[in-house]
């Protein structure tokens, strides 16, 4: 049972990464390559704050919020000058020198060797969350809480703008919105929720190193995104259901280790190129990238 | 003791350079972000390494086998990925991530079929050469040699034959291309199959000297991406002053710093040109709509 809650508690982490994926590139157009940055930069500043002080739960994640957005202006400011091909290439840059920086600046982040006993999520006092089945409410709670904010910022003035950014910017700038002002708060508030996912990464497996934050990881939510489905809350929870349980339905099948790895990313990309072909928009999504 | 730094950066330059011709080949005459090239890639050097160390075919044999199955399978992502996609009317950036999908399922195939560890093609250490106190190792030799060769040959179809001129044509305007009454479809053909064997040259080059494994690709196709931005988007020629720039760029940071610092200092080079100079070193100056 501890084994179906653990697989619980990864799908939870993942339903807020492609969600948050999805403000910047389904909502936005934007196509950002970063989000394991954000998502490796919230769990190490995350790891910094839980070692170091022992605060309260939501003091921590609203400091690793605040944070973790403050590192996504670098890449709304990317955002205003570059288009199209040249803003993926930066924001792929930005994942890489992330990533450069978490494996080889080894006084701070240990580097490869990762930081091994992250203590627990204290919640309101003292109380220290321990153990699969704490976690596991914690975690629901907290996606409960992100998929109705998300919900409601589709339906929003604010989401009904990014729609349109996407649809035509030129309009929007006509009809007297400040794009960039509109697009640098979807990516602050895209980083901060991946930021978010990160502290809950960290304190649960209570170990991190830069491995879980390359680049391939930003590709793989980014694909759980588009296979799910673009543009709306429904597509991209469908997605992360997908990535995260396909793997466990091929251990049924019974497959050796070696080749299931490997099946499961062929089984991605395949149907990565199916759902460009036959719905762009993804199995469940309503937008379709421009 | 820098100049030994130059030269290993224009030596792996060349073959940026390679790539970056490989990768703009594409990304040029049909603006696609054609990601799937590091598949291309890994595929290409798994090629040359089977048919060196499982089959024994001398090196030459094997490379020219390799370049031709590369050359086919680069024409397989055009029949079977992007000229569906074209035919749906789908953007460019639904074809991107196409070609995301298209690499993870090359990657990943040939992890399943040789497995996910480093392979390497020749063990031998042969005689370097020495000029003065620079020292040029054998797989250096042909890599320099080789691919100056190629690149010279590139330049010289790219701008005293008709075929160039048609890739030329094809990269400025494709509307206008295809109202003149030339064929896209068959040049976009021709287009994939020699970025395909730039691809395969360049993987084969490299991988004689350092080995292989099936994650490599990505990497190299950033850096070769850079290499194709710094340069100047939009010619070709331009790729290879961008390749030779960042090789030298890239030996000088392990000069200076750390070998393993070099990818971050490549992106901030590259960050620092597109806010100064978007159109990179030698690129017109492009009015955006």
């Amino acid at each position: 049972m501890e084994y179906v809650f653990h697989i619980i508690i990864m799908l939870n982490i993942y339903i807020m990464l492609v969600l948050s994926a999805n403000l910047t590139i389904g909502m936005a157009n934007l196509l950002t390559m970063c989000q394991a940055a954000f998502y490796g930069i919230g769990a190490y500043i995350g790891t910094y704050f839980l070692m170091q002080f022992s605060l309260p739960f939501l003091v921590i994640a609203g400091l690793v919020m605040l944070f973790t957005g403050l590192f996504s202006c670098l890449v709304s400011f990317a955002s205003v000058r570059l288009k199209g091909d040249y803003f993926v290439i930066a924001t792929m840059g930005f994942q890489l020198i992330v990533y450069t920086v978490l494996y080889n600046w080894t006084d701070v982040t240990r580097g490869p060797y990762g930081i091994p006993g992250i203590p627990g999520i204290k919640l309101g006092g003292m109380y220290e969350l321990s153990g699969v089945y704490e976690y596991l409410f914690m975690s629901l709670a907290l996606v409960g809480v992100v998929v109705f904010l998300f919900h409601h910022l589709v339906v929003s003035p604010f989401g009904r703008t990014l729609n349109a950014i996407r649809a035509d910017e030129l309009t929007v700038k006509a009809m007297g919105r400040n794009t960039v002002l509109f697009k640098s708060i979807a990516f602050f508030l895209s980083a901060a929720v991946a930021g978010l996912a990160g502290v809950i990464y960290a304190s649960y497996v209570s170990y991190i190193d830069p491995t879980s934050f390359t680049l391939d990881e930003s590709i793989f939510i980014i694909s759980a995104l588009f296979i799910g489905g673009i543009g709306n809350t429904k597509g991209p929870i469908l997605g992360a259901l997908f990535v995260v349980l396909l793997p466990e339905l091929l251990r049924f099948v019974g497959l050796p280790d070696s080749i299931a790895a490997n099946l499961r990313q062929i089984i991605y990309g395949l149907a990565l190129i199916l759902v460009m072909y036959y719905r762009p928009q993804g199995i469940w999504g309503k937008a379709i990238l421009k | 003791m820098i100049w030994q730094f130059v030269v290993n950066g224009l030596i792996t330059g060349i073959l940026y350079s390679l790539l970056a011709i490989g990768f703009a080949l594409v990304y040029n005459t049909t603006r696609i972000f054609h990601i799937a090239a590091a598949g291309i890639y890994v595929f290409a050097a798994y090629m040359f390494w089977f048919f060196v160390a499982k089959a024994g075919l001398p090196i030459i044999f094997a490379s020219l086998v390799a370049i031709a199955l590369t050359m086919l399978l680069s024409l397989l992502s055009e029949t079977c990925v992007y000229r569906p996609l074209k035919n749906k009317n789908a953007s460019l950036n639904v074809a991107m991530i196409a070609s995301i999908g298209a690499m993870t399922v090359i990657i990943n195939t040939i992890a399943m079929c040789f497995g996910n560890e480093t392979k390497v093609v020749e063990s031998a250490i042969l005689q370097p050469l020495a000029f003065g106190d620079i020292i040029v190792t054998t797989p250096q030799k042909y890599q320099a040699l080789v691919g100056a060769a190629v690149l010279a040959l590139f330049m010289f179809t790219l701008q005293r034959t008709n075929w160039g001129l048609r890739l030329r044509a094809l990269s400025a305007d494709e509307t206008l291309f295809e109202t003149l009454g030339y064929d896209t479809k068959a040049t976009r053909v021709l287009v994939f199959l020699v970025s395909g064997a730039f691809i395969a040259i360049a993987s084969c080059l490299t991988v004689y000297d350092v080995g292989l494994d099936p994650n490599m690709g990505m990497s190299v196709l950033i850096s070769a991406i850079v290499a194709m931005i710094i340069g100047g988007v939009g010619k070709f020629s331009t790729c290879i002053l961008g390749g030779l720039t960042l090789g030298v760029l890239q030996s000088l940071t392990v000069y200076h710093f750390a070998s393993n610092w070099q990818n971050a200092v490549t992106f901030l080079v590259l960050l620092i040109l597109l806010f100064l100079r978007p159109q990179g070193i030698a690129g017109y100056k492009q009015r955006t709509v």
